[in-house]
C-alpha cells in the first residue's frame, strides 16, 4: 500500500497557485501547469516502461522457446514485426509516435491489434473499479460517520477494530475467504469465476460482479474510511465547529454542513489515491475470480512476453494514475473556498 | 451444456487443426477435427475417417480408405481429396506443422495420388513402416479441401464450431449428423483459465464440469467437494540429459554410476507428489516393443562409487542445468538429485536458468527437459539422431551409429515381431550406455464435477483424449 500519510498530509500546498494573478487567467494558468506536469509524468513512465521492457530479454527467443532453434522462419518473422534490427532509440520514438496517433501496434502472440485486444478488457476493468468505487465512497463515509457520532466510546473502538483488522489483510486473502464464505464451500450463492459468454458483457450476469467488487470493497474502505474518520474527527473538535455547536445549531447540521464538508478534501485525496491504486491492483482479484480484465490481460501478455500489450496496458494504468489524481486536486480546490479563492483572487 | 475448464490458453490461442499450441487449443481441436485414424484410450490405432489404412509389403505403398458416410459441419461428405490435401497442408516440405515433420521428408509428393473419392494412396521414397501412427496424431485433422478458415473452421467432430475467443472462451454445438456416436449435451463451451484455483472455485462452485492437468496439490480439494478424479498413466517425461560427447560424461561409466545414483521412488514421491511409474533409462513405456524384460535399474550407491573410482572421476563435480519453463517437475527433481548425489561424492550445483530454453538449449553438459508421450521411433529420431537426421532435440549429442541402424531397419520392418526384436536390441543399447537418466513417467490427473457421468481415461491425452461427446452430465 502507498503511503497515505504524505499525500493526505496537505493537498493544497501542492495545488496552490501563485498568487497575485486574475480570475480565469489564473485558472487557465493553473490547469496549464497541472496539464503540462501531467504530460511531462506520462512521457517519463513512458522511457521507464519502454526500458522496462526493453530490458526482459529477447521477447522472440521466449516466445518460440526450444523451437527457436529448429524455426528459423518464424524467428524472421517475429523480427520482422518486432523491428528488432533498429535501434533502441528509434524503436522507442517509433513506439511513442504510434502511441500519440493511437496506434498501439500488434499483438506478438496473437497477430491482433493491440487496441482490439484490450478494449474488451479495459471496460471489463472500468466497470469493476466503478462498481467497487460506487459502493465504496458511500459506506466508507457512513461507517466514518458513525464512528465519528460514538467518537471515543465503545461503539467507536469496536468499528476501528475491525477495520483495522480487514486493512491488515491482504486482497487475496480477503477474496478466498469470500470464496469459501459464498461460493464454494459454506454457501453456494454466488459464482467463483466469470465464464465468459461468448457475447456480451461480464456484468450481464450481475452475480458475477458481486464477489471481486466485495473483495475490493472490503480491502479500499477501511484505508478510506479511517482517514475520513481522522479528519472529521480533527475539524470537529476545531473551534468554529464548537461555536457552531454554542449558536445552538443542531448536531446533525453541524455535521453537515460546518463539519464533512471540511473534512470531505482529505476523503477524496484518499479515495483518488485508492482509485488509481485499483486500476493496477485489480490483478490480483482478477486473477482469483478468473474476471477478464487488464489484470488477466496483463498477466497472460507477461506470460507470453507480448510486449506491445505489456506496454500498451502499462501506459494505460499509468494514465489513470495520472488523470485521477488531476480530477481530486481539482476537485480539493472547489470544495475549499480557501484554495478557491486564493486562485482566483 | 457442458463447460470444461481448460489449462492455461492466452491470447496466443488458435483453432488452427494442425498447429495447436495449449491445452486449451488441444482441447478443442479434438472436438472440432478428426485424423484418419484414433489412438484409443490404451494408446492403440483405430479407425476414425480411415477404415483402413494399409502398406504394401515394401512398406512404400499405402492404401487409405476413407469411411463411408462422414460429412462435415457444412454439410459436405468427407473425400479422400479433402484426406490428401489436409496431409499436403501438415506436411508441406518448406514449412511442416507439428505433425508433418516425418511426414514431409518421407512422402514422394509426385507419386502420391487419389485414386477415387473413397481411395488415397501415399507412396513413400523410403519404406516406413509405421506411417499409419503419423496420420493417427490429433494435429491431423481433415478438413476440407486441406483449407483452414480462422472465420469459419469446419471439420467432422462430434462438435461444430459457433464462438471463439482467443485466451477466453469458445463454444460449439452438437453435430447432429455425427458419424460416430453423437454427443449427449448440446452445446459445448471451453473456457480458458490462467489460474488453477480459480479453475478448481469454478469446480467447486459448479460453473464448471470438468478439469484437465490439475495440479496435485488440488486432488484433494475436489474429492472433499464430491467430484471425481481420473487418474492415467502416461509416457510423459522430464529425463536429466548428459552429454555423451563431453566430460565427465564421455565415459561410461561416469552415465550408468549417474543413472544408479538416482532413487527413482523418492523422485516420484517427490517431484510428482507420488503420481507418476517407475522409469527405467528408456522412453516410449507404451510402445509394443518398450523392453519392459530389461531389469529394473534401481539405487545403488556403491556401485555407482565404485564406476566413479574406476572411471577416476572420485569427488567429481558436474553444474545441472534446470528452469520453471521445462516445468514445476523439473527444478525439484534437479534438487532432489543434488541431495541424491552426495550419497556417492558426487558434488551438484543446480543452476537455474531463465529462461532455460536459450541458445545455450542443446548445448548443456548435463540438464534437463521434457517429453510428451510417444512411440519409440519417432522418440528416437527426433531425440537421439544427428540434427541432419531429424534429430531436433538431441540433447545428448548421441550418436550412434549401430542403434540408428536398428531403429532405421525397424522403421522398415513390417513384420510386427521382427520389428519388436530390432527395437529391443535399439533400446538395450540405451540402456546400457545412453545419456538419458528417465526417472519415471507422470500420471495425468483431471477432475469432474458430482454430475458428470461418462468420462474414461487415456493414455493419449487428458480428459479420456477430451471426447467430449461421451460425457453427459445431469
Amino acid at each position: 500500500m502507498t503511503d497515505l500519510g504524505t499525500i493526505v498530509a496537505s493537498p493544497l500546498e501542492e495545488v496552490a497557485p501563485p498568487r497575485g494573478q486574475h480570475g480565469a487567467a489564473a485558472w487557465f494558468l493553473w490547469i496549464a501547469r497541472r496539464l503540462g506536469l501531467a504530460v511531462l509524468t506520462l512521457w517519463l513512465v513512458s522511457i521507464l516502461v519502454f526500458l522496462a521492457t526493453a530490458a526482459l530479454g529477447d521477447p522472440i527467443r521466449a516466445i518460440l522457446g526450444r523451437d527457436y532453434n529448429a524455426n528459423p522462419g518464424r524467428v524472421a518473422e517475429l523480427e520482422k514485426l518486432l523491428n528488432a534490427d533498429a535501434s533502441i532509440f528509434s524503436r522507442y520514438f517509433d513506439w511513442l509516435g504510434g502511441l500519440l496517433t493511437g496506434d498501439l501496434g500488434t499483438s506478438l502472440a496473437s497477430g491482433r491489434p493491440v487496441s482490439e485486444l484490450i478494449s474488451g478488457p479495459v471496460q471489463n476493468s472500468a466497470m469493476l473499479v466503478f462498481l467497487a468505487a460506487i459502493v465504496m465512497i458511500p459506506v466508507s463515509f457512513l461507517i466514518a460517520m458513525i464512528s465519528v457520532h460514538y467518537r471515543r466510546r465503545r461503539p467507536d473502538t469496536v468499528i476501528q477494530t475491525v477495520l483495522l483488522a480487514i486493512a491488515g489483510l491482504p486482497e487475496f486473502v480477503i477474496g478466498v475467504l469470500l470464496l469459501a464464505l459464498l461460493a464454494t464451500t459454506v454457501f453456494k450463492v454466488f459464482p467463483a469465476v466469470t465464464i465468459s459468454s461468448p457475447t456480451g458483457h461480464p456484468w450481464d450476469n450481475w452475480k458475477v460482479m458481486v464477489l471481486p467488487t466485495l473483495t475490493l470493497v472490503l480491502w479500499v474502505s477501511p484505508y478510506v474510511s479511517r482517514i475520513v474518520r481522522a479528519s472529521l474527527l480533527e475539524v470537529i473538535d476545531s473551534e468554529y465547529v464548537e461555536l457552531a455547536r454554542l449558536k445552538g445549531i443542531p448536531e446533525g447540521v453541524v455535521m453537515r454542513k460546518h463539519a464533512l464538508l471540511n473534512a470531505i478534501v482529505p476523503g477524496i485525496q484518499v479515495i483518488a489515491l485508492q482509485l488509481a491504486f485499483l486500476a493496477g491492483g485489480v490483478v490480483v482479484v482478477e486473477t482469483l475470480f478468473s474476471y477478464p480484465g487488464i489484470g488477466l490481460q496483463l498477466v497472460d501478455s507477461v506470460r507470453n512476453h507480448d510486449v506491445q500489450v505489456v506496454q500498451a496496458l502499462s501506459m494505460i494504468i499509468a494514465s489513470v494514475y495520472v488523470v485521477v489524481n488531476l480530477i481530486a486536486d481539482l476537485l480539493s480546490i472547489l470544495l475549499t473556498p480557501r484554495a478557491r479563492t486564493a486562485i482566483s483572487s | 451444456m457442458l463447460i470444461h475448464g481448460a489449462t492455461g490458453g492466452s491470447s496466443k490461442d488458435t483453432l488452427d487443426p494442425h498447429a495447436p499450441v495449449t491445452a486449451a487449443d488441444i482441447a478443442r481441436v479434438n472436438n472440432l477435427y478428426e485424423p484418419l485414424l484414433f489412438w484409443n484410450n490404451n494408446y492403440e490405432l483405430e479407425p476414425a475417417l480411415a477404415e483402413s489404412v494399409e502398406g504394401s509389403e515394401d512398406a512404400k505403398t499405402w492404401t487409405i480408405k476413407m469411411r463411408a458416410g462422414v460429412t462435415f459441419h457444412n454439410g459436405k461428405t468427407v473425400t479422400a481429396d479433402d484426406a490428401w490435401k489436409s496431409i499436403q497442408r501438415v506436411a508441406n516440405p518448406d514449412a511442416p506443422l507439428s505433425a508433418g515433420g516425418q511426414l514431409s521428408t518421407i512422402l514422394d509428393f509426385g507419386a502420391c495420388k487419389v485414386v477415387d473419392d473413397t481411395t488415397l494412396q501415399l507412396v513413400l521414397k523410403a519404406p516406413y513402416a509405421i506411417l499409419d501412427s503419423l496420420l493417427a496424431e490429433y494435429t491431423l485433422g481433415i478438413i476440407p479441401g486441406g483449407e483452414f478458415d480462422p472465420a469459419n473452421p469446419v471439420g467432422t467432430g462430434a462438435f461444430a464450431y459457433k464462438s471463439f475467443e482467443p485466451g477466453k472462451t469458445s463454444t460449439f454445438t452438437k453435430y447432429a449428423d455425427y458419424w460416430g456416436d453423437a454427443a449427449f449435451v448440446d452445446e459445448l463451451q471451453i473456457q480458458d483459465f490462467s489460474d488453477d484455483s480459480a479453475r478448481v472455485n469454478a469446480l467447486q462452485a459448479g460453473q464448471i464440469q470438468t478439469v484437465d492437468n490439475l495440479p496435485y496439490n488440488l486432488v484433494d480439494t475436489i474429492k472433499g467437494a464430491g467430484g471425481g478424479t481420473l487418474i492415467t498413466d502416461t509416457g510423459a517425461w522430464v529425463p536429466f540429459t548428459m552429454r555423451v560427447d563431453q566430460a565427465p560424461f564421455n565415459d561410461v561409466k561416469v552415465r550408468q554410476a549417474f543413472r544408479l545414483i538416482v532413487d527413482r521412488q523418492q523422485m516420484i514421491d517427490q517431484a510428482l507428489s507420488g503420481y507418476g511409474s517407475l522409469g527405467n533409462d528408456m522412453y516410449a513405456p507404451f510402445d509394443v516393443a518398450y523392453a519392459a524384460d530389461l531389469p529394473q535399474r534401481e539405487q545403488d550407491i556403491d556401485q555407482a562409487k565404485a564406476l566413479l573410482k574406476e572411471a577416476g572421476q572420485e569427488g567429481l563435480q558436474v553444474e545441472l542445468f534446470t528452469g520453471d519453463d521445462i516445468g514445476s517437475v523439473a527444478t525439484a527433481a534437479a534438487n532432489l538429485f543434488k541431495e541424491q548425489a552426495k550419497a556417492a561424492g558426487v558434488d551438484v550445483k543446480v543452476t537455474k536458468k531463465t529462461p532455460f530454453y536459450d541458445d545455450q538449449y542443446l548445448q548443456y553438459t548435463f540438464a534437463q527437459d521434457f517429453w510428451n508421450t510417444r512411440n519409440y521411433i519417432p522418440q528416437a529420431v527426433v531425440g537421439t539422431f544427428p540434427p541432419d537426421q531429424g534429430g531436433t532435440y538431441n540433447e545428448t549429442h548421441w550418436d550412434n551409429a549401430d542403434h540408428r541402424d536398428l531403429v532405421n531397419a525397424a522403421a522398415q520392418e513390417l513384420d510386427d515381431t521382427k520389428r519388436a526384436e530390432l527395437l529391443h536390441q535399439a533400446q538395450e543399447i540405451e540402456y546400457n550406455e545412453g545419456g538419458l537418466i528417465i526417472w519415471g513417467f507422470r500420471q495425468q490427473v483431471d477432475g469432474y464435477g458430482p454430475n458428470v457421468n461418462g468420462l474414461e481415461g487415456s493414455k493419449y491425452l487428458p480428459l479420456g483424449s477430451y471426447k467430449f461427446n461421451k460425457v453427459s452430465v445431469q
